[in-house]
């Protein structure tokens, strides 16, 4: 399967849309509370340092994936796609946060995203039956054959 | 009614208790719920942001699975029914992206058709059928000041979770668990930045002591309207709040307690279902002793 590209994702043309309001910036919830880059600044960087640059900085990273950026534009830019298309690309350099990585890494072994530790005492308690294995080999066959290990070990 | 019921990973796993409280609801209301064998959704703020391709074809795989067992999906978490609806919308798009899902999961044995849709409870509950079935069967009122907390992924971004209901130019803004809830007698508040968001994907990627602030600020706001307990529809977003206040008071010294209910624990108590049963004896924040204040025991 091939890697997402990033101007198939998003349209090159849109970053020319964007007249810098902040409004995106102004709603951010990352941006009150961490050294993020903010939605302005990332279409900025885009156009004068280019994609590369972006995709290579740690703080791409810091975003509660809310959408309320996009919500609020009033360009109608589609920045969730933009934000996607560049930390997939900042993934396939290796630059991909150690929790987030741990996270996909334990995915891609048991098909789930949480670890299941004595957990049929646990449904028990609430009067439920236990667990349904999941199909785990199946789940990593496919994610081999999707590519992920372009960007993730497991 | 008729669901292929779809659980997530965080639900069955940390919160059996609202796995627990749905079925029982559901059953009370009539809803069929079906296990089929899904794996994780996956999450749109996890594998999407790494490896679209391989958050495409996971969801894909979910959805064919419900396409087998004919059955429309039923979702009780805002990140499950936003990876599912989305993907759903994109395959059902793009003939491209058809192609190559099923091009590998064709080895499998599966085929995206594009021929179920998918739900979350709380629109589930929202139709005017179980509205009603919730009006006849409602036991006791709950008397209580409660805020409603969505979770950003339920209903953004619009164009894929409610196409069909806004322009362009429109926010969609969420008004159903408000709606829902008054009709069991719960006071649905209105709070300051109702549509902030928890924290929990910024504190679960990258910085989670910056989760947290967010949890802090949003639950000072909360506080400040006198809220009595907090009702949300997302795991991610119930553990955020609810555990979120132990670590708070760990480091800020934080007294105040707030409630947190997954909406069907409220449903089901009105319903005339025990604490118990809801799942609320697991819960960090106590509920008991305010339900205990407004005689719901």
């Amino acid at each position: 399967m091939t890697t997402l590209r990033l101007w198939q994702h998003f349209n090159r043309e849109d970053l020319y849309e964007c007249y810098q309001c902040a409004r995106c910036t102004g709603s951010c919830p990352a941006m009150e509370v961490a050294p993020a880059i903010g939605p302005r600044e990332t279409i900025l960087r885009c156009l004068n340092v280019g994609h590369q640059q972006v995709a290579e900085d740690e703080r791409l990273w810091l975003c509660c994936t809310c959408h309320v950026c996009e919500d609020r534009c009033p360009q109608q830019i589609p920045i969730g796609d933009l934000l996607v298309a560049l930390r997939n690309s900042a993934a396939r350099r290796g630059n991909i946060p150690g929790r987030l990585g741990m996270a996909i890494e334990l995915l891609a072994k048991t098909g789930r995203s949480m670890i299941v530790h004595q957990l049929d005492e646990m449904r028990a308690h609430h009067g439920l039956e236990p667990l349904q294995p999941v199909a785990a080999d199946e789940i990593r066959e496919i994610l081999r054959k999707t590519g992920l290990k372009e960007v993730i070990e497991f | 009614m008729k669901y292929a019921l779809f659980l997530g990973c965080a639900i069955p796993i940390k919160y059996p208790g609202f796995e627990a409280a749905t079925r029982l609801v559901c059953k009370r209301l009539g809803i069929d719920l079906v296990d089929l064998p899904f794996a994780c959704c996956p999450p749109a703020s996890s594998l999407k942001m790494v490896h679209h391709p391989s958050w495409l074809a996971l969801a894909a795989r979910n959805l064919c699975l419900a396409e087998d067992a004919g059955l429309d999906i039923i979702t009780l978490c805002s990140g499950c029914v936003n990876t599912l609806k989305e993907a759903n919308i994109l395959l059902k798009q793009s003939e491209t992206k058809r192609r190559k899902v099923n091009r590998i999961l064709g080895q499998f044995g599966h085929h995206f058709k594009g021929a179920i849709e998918v739900t979350h409870i709380l629109d589930v509950l929202y139709q005017d059928t179980f509205v009603e079935r919730i009006i006849r069967n409602t036991q006791r009122e709950i008397p209580l000041r409660v805020g409603c907390h969505y979770g950003c992924h339920y209903f953004r971004p619009p164009k894929y979770m409610y196409p069909e209901e806004l322009s362009p130019t429109e926010s969609y803004v969420p008004v159903k668990m408000d709606h829902l809830l008054s009709i069991i007698g719960v006071e649905p508040m209105e709070y300051s930045r109702k549509f902030l968001c928890c924290g929990y994907p910024l504190g679960a990627n990258t910085d989670q002591e910056a989760g947290y602030a967010l949890t802090r600020q949003k639950l000072s706001l909360l506080n400040e309207r006198n809220i009595q307990a907090l009702s949300v529809i997302c795991p991610s977003c119930f553990e955020q709040f609810d555990m979120g206040q132990i670590v708070l008071d760990r480091k800020y010294k934080e007294k105040q307690r707030m409630p947190v209910f997954f909406l069907t624990q409220l449903i089901g108590l009105a319903l005339g279902m025990s604490y118990k049963e809801m799942g609320l004896d697991v819960h960090r924040v106590k509920a008991k002793k305010l339900l205990t204040q407004v005689k719901v025991e």
